[in-house]
């Protein structure tokens, strides 16, 4: 028998940020494509009929930072604590508000900010729930936290910590998984330290701006924090690891290389080579198959193979997506909005990553 | 009239360098400023669109009409490929008006046919699929309608900004013309996909591939992987002819890769490794080729319970026997890959194994030892140490190779050992595996585990009762299986606990059958178990009672599982019924006074 992934769904919450100035005065009738209808559904408002979505969590364009973090990253970073590998995916359109939803306002101290976003403070509550822990417990326990942050960029990764080493590659351990060979990792032993490593590495992040859009990230950047703890209890040393990712992903209109593109097709190279997704073509021929006994080439994009236990895997997951309501926006919110919808058909199994090491006397 | 030629002259120079700026330069552009050159390019385009209207009243309103529509072409193009969607479609729409009384005409079909291909694209970025379709379908219509009606190489559009001694050869012109129609029936690939027109779709991907080749406009390597991946969509639909047919060219193509000298700087360590590694594709892709081969002939070949069906295996020779003469005729020109000596070398590849299903023992060795050949070529790269996935997934497919030559192999003992075998290769995997991060393969390798066993006890007991009374070797041997089979269900059962290590009330519908087969297995090796202690004997049956019990309560709280194990639930049932009163006579039997 084959038998795929299941148990919990990975949990999506949509976030609508405020119109950038301006937008509505020129837009006339309000300008917005989009009503937050509850905290669970928008609505957006296509043609010829009106379209309802519904999700975990809508956060309207006046929910603070502070109800964000606790509705969407308290629980992970709990459950990051208890054992299980815990991921946070950013997903949107460029000047959707991601950056502002997970860092903070741009070009300030985002860590002391009141607007800081949801990765300083999943950094404190981490920290808080380490340091309560160690109290706890005295002596017997102790942790390890580390960090890597990497950059995926045209399908080749790069470390973030390290703008001197040239591309990375993804590899399985029987032990430990899959894992970036040679990425740098960084011990940290407060909140403050994690926050000033991964600003160091956002600047290294590669940008681009078009015509279209001022700012867009061409990357996907994974920073991804270890948490180690070893309790010894009589003669028994339990020690738990887990993972916690914080993802950004490229602005969705970056996305085409990683099958959230909706209907588009691919263009031929002007380049005197290769029809290059002919292959990607066949390869959803092959997928609706039958669940024949078959062999796919080129399957995984080098983010699905990272993240794999993050989606449909040992990890509980959620996606942040970010939408703009103006109605120039349109197309993109629709866009990411199916995104979204299609997120929550993912399913994910949590297991709790514990090994006894047995007995030493 | 001179400085005309030398404004014309200037326009074509103009053309030229947007063409170069947008095809070369702008693959240099900084990351920062991704479209500078296409910009660059734009801004060159409209000084040649000024120039010509300025040029409007000379006459010649044909020719001026044509060379306006490359214009807008090219700029339609150079819109849609920074993000401006809009103004790209007008420049297109403006381009086809243009071209539309002269579009099958030798100067403007393969512009038109490339407008088109262009709409076609732009549609679908707007997700309107549909049009794009008919946009597309009337290039492809419009290809067909010139090459019956006229069939000269046209003109590259490129050309209507060249100096008479610049263009182009005929046979660089049909390349030009062929290639854009290759992209036509590409797109319409990606829009049959999307509708999921799925055999439509596989055709056209199958078509744009055969053009590749034949218009050598292929990356081996590329192009090899897209064969070799097609290949699985003909074995999903078991096709095993085209599905061989793609492979013996993905792997003849392929061997062409390694030839080539490398365009760019010498050839680094990675693309040695990827080249590898692609090669080790190609091979998993044939795994699975003999794999499904064996499994469908097994399927045609079973009886009610699973085994071999000797009158259905005449019967299936004759039949094959008559068919065998008119096999030729069922091989379609028209999927055949290559020209001929390409053709020629995929024949001979496609010779080394058959694609008919095999018959018997002798047959089904032939294809077995193909694939486990290929197994040996895929495992080269993909190691236990940095491939865990692919690496085990290919083991799998190797047991699984095992496990249908044995349902050929007629003599018992000799298909133990083939048992023995799968056992031998997942056994130490399993062991080694981290359930923390491959949850799933864990639990796939512990149910093959126990299925195996749990043959493997089969075997036995049937060697067994052909003696005339059972060793204790033999005995020890069934019991020792059981034993494991059990060990395998259980460790299966307990990764559905959930943290607090309680079994779910619910079962998840991927693992509900799986988990209820389990507990049914548990329950019919507990049954198996050979003891002549009759206290064991009935503590045994108690603990088949228990799993049995489980299955029909289950079923009775959650109606919805019926469907997925209704034969095991009927038999479960039955002995529910059953095992009390059996136990009940043992019981009788061990106290007798009481």
């Amino acid at each position: 028998y084959s038998f795929s992934v299941e148990g919990d769904a990975i949990k999506v919450y949509v976030r609508v940020r405020p119109p950038s100035e301006g937008t509505a005065l020129t837009d006339g009738d309000q300008g917005l494509c989009l009503s937050v209808l509850s905290s669970n559904t928008i609505r957006l408002h296509s043609k010829p009929e009106p379209k309802i979505f519904t999700f975990d969590y809508v956060a309207n364009m006046e929910t603070t930072q502070e109800s964000v973090f606790s509705s969407v990253a308290k629980s992970i970073v709990e459950s990051c604590m208890n054992g299980y590998n815990g991921t946070i995916f950013a997903y949107g359109q460029t000047g959707s508000g991601k950056t502002f939803t997970m860092m903070g306002p741009s070009d300030s101290d985002n860590f002391t900010h009141s607007l800081r976003g949801v990765i300083p403070r999943s950094f404190e509550y981490l920290f808080f729930l380490i340091e309560r822990e160690k109290e706890k417990a005295g002596s017997g326990k102790s942790f390890l936290c580390k960090c890597s942050f990497i950059e995926i960029y045209n399908e080749q990764i790069f470390d973030l910590l390290d703008s001197a080493s040239a591309g990375l590659f993804l590899r399985e351990h029987i032990k430990k998984g899959v894992f970036v060979d040679g990425a740098v990792e960084q011990v940290l032993s407060s909140a403050a330290e994690a926050y000033q490593v991964l600003t160091m590495g956002w600047r290294n992040r590669r940008v681009a701006s078009t015509s279209m859009n001022r700012e867009s990230s061409r990357s996907h950047a994974v920073f991804t924090i270890t948490v180690e703890s070893m309790e010894k209890n009589n003669d028994i040393v339990n020690i738990r690891s887990s993972l916690l990712n914080l993802v950004d992903l490229a602005g969705s209109e970056r996305q085409k290389d990683t099958h959230t593109e909706g209907l588009r097709l691919k263009e031929a190279g002007n380049i005197n080579r290769s029809l290059s997704c002919l292959g990607q073509v066949i390869t959803a021929l092959v997928d609706v198959g039958n669940g024949k006994q078959r062999h796919i080439c080129y399957r995984d994009s080098k983010l699905t193979f990272l993240l794999r236990d993050s989606l449909g895997g040992n990890a509980k997951t959620c996606i942040i997506a970010n939408v703009h309501p103006g109605s120039r926006c349109f197309g993109e919110t629709l866009s990411t909005l199916n995104f979204a919808q299609r997120a929550k058909l993912i399913k994910n199994k949590a297991v709790v990553n514990e090994d006894t090491q047995g007995n030493v006397s | 009239m001179a400085a005309a030629d030398g404004g014309w002259a200037a326009a074509c120079e103009k053309f030229r360098s947007a063409r170069t700026l947008s095809a070369v330069e702008s693959r240099k552009d900084p990351e920062t400023e991704p479209y500078r050159s296409k910009y660059g390019a734009r801004a060159l385009l409209q000084e040649v669109k000024q120039q010509l209207s300025a040029a409007e009243d000379c006459g010649e309103a044909r020719l001026l009409a044509v060379r306006r529509a490359v214009l807008e072409y090219e700029l339609g193009v150079n819109h849609t490929d920074t993000e401006e969607l809009s103004a790209g479609e007008e420049h297109l729409q403006r381009c086809t008006q243009l071209l539309e009384p002269h579009r099958l005409s030798r100067d403007c079909v393969s512009l038109y046919i490339q407008a088109q291909n262009n709409l076609g694209i732009l549609w679908s970025e707007r997700d309107e699929i549909k049009t794009a379709q008919t946009y597309l379908e009337s290039a492809e219509a419009l290809y067909n309608q010139y090459m019956k009606e006229d069939g000269n190489p046209p003109l590259d559009p490129s050309e209507h900004f060249m100096s008479e001694e610049e263009k182009l050869t005929d046979q660089e012109r049909s390349k030009r013309f062929e290639k854009a129609y290759t992209h036509t029936l590409y797109y319409l690939a990606q829009v049959y996909q999307h509708l999921e027109m799925i055999e439509k779709a596989a055709q056209y991907c199958h078509t744009t591939l055969k053009r590749q080749l034949e218009y050598c406009g292929y990356c081996p390597v590329e192009w090899a992987l897209n064969a070799a991946t097609l290949s699985q969509y003909y074995l999903s639909k078991q096709c095993f002819m085209e599905s061989r047919h793609c492979l013996a060219a993905a792997s003849v193509i392929f061997s062409q890769a390694g030839q080539v000298p490398s365009t760019e700087d010498s050839e680094t360590e990675q693309d040695q490794q990827d080249l590898r590694q692609r090669k080790a594709e190609i091979a998993r892709c044939w795994i699975k080729y003999c794999l499904n081969l064996l499994e469908s002939a097994r399927k045609l070949l079973e009886d009610n319970i699973g085994e071999l069906d000797p009158d259905r295996q005449l019967e299936l020779k004759a039949q094959r026997k008559k068919e065998e003469d008119e096999k030729e005729n069922g091989r379609k020109k028209a999927v055949l890959f290559g020209t001929s000596d390409i053709c020629d070398s995929v024949l001979a590849m496609e010779e080394k194994v058959s694609s008919v299903y095999p018959l018997d023992f002798q047959e089904a060795r032939e294809i077995f030892l193909v694939g486990q050949n290929y197994v040996q070529e895929a495992k080269e790269f993909f190691q236990v140490d940095g491939y865990v996935t692919d690496h085990i997934e290919i083991v799998q497919d190797h047991s699984a190779l095992f496990k249908v030559l044995a349902f050929f192999e007629e003599d018992y003992e000799r298909r133990c050992k083939m048992h023995k075998r799968r056992i031998d290769m997942l056994e130490p995997i399993y062991a080694d595996l981290n359930p923390q991060y491959y949850l799933l393969i864990s639990r796939q390798l512990q149910f093959e585990l126990a299925d195996t066993y749990y043959e493997m006890m089969d075997l036995k007991v049937a060697l067994g009762n052909r003696l005339e009374e059972l060793d204790s070797h033999t005995v020890k041997k069934i019991n020792s299986l059981a034993q494991l089979a059990i060990k395998y269900y259980e460790l299966f059962l307990d990764s559905l606990r959930n943290p607090d290590k309680v079994f779910p009330e619910e079962l998840e519908e991927d693992v509900l059958r799986p988990a209820m087969v389990a507990k049914f297995h548990i329950a019919r090796l507990y049954g198996k178990l050979i003891t002549s202690d009759s206290k064991k004997q009935l503590e045994n049956m108690q603990m088949s009672l228990e799993y049995y019990t489980f299955l029909v309560d289950y079923c009775e709280k959650h109606p919805d599982a019926v469907r997925a194990v209704e034969t095991e639930l009927e038999l479960s049932k039955e002995m529910v019924g059953l095992l009390p009163t059996r136990m009940e006579r043992l019981r009788a039997k061990l106290c007798p006074f009481i």
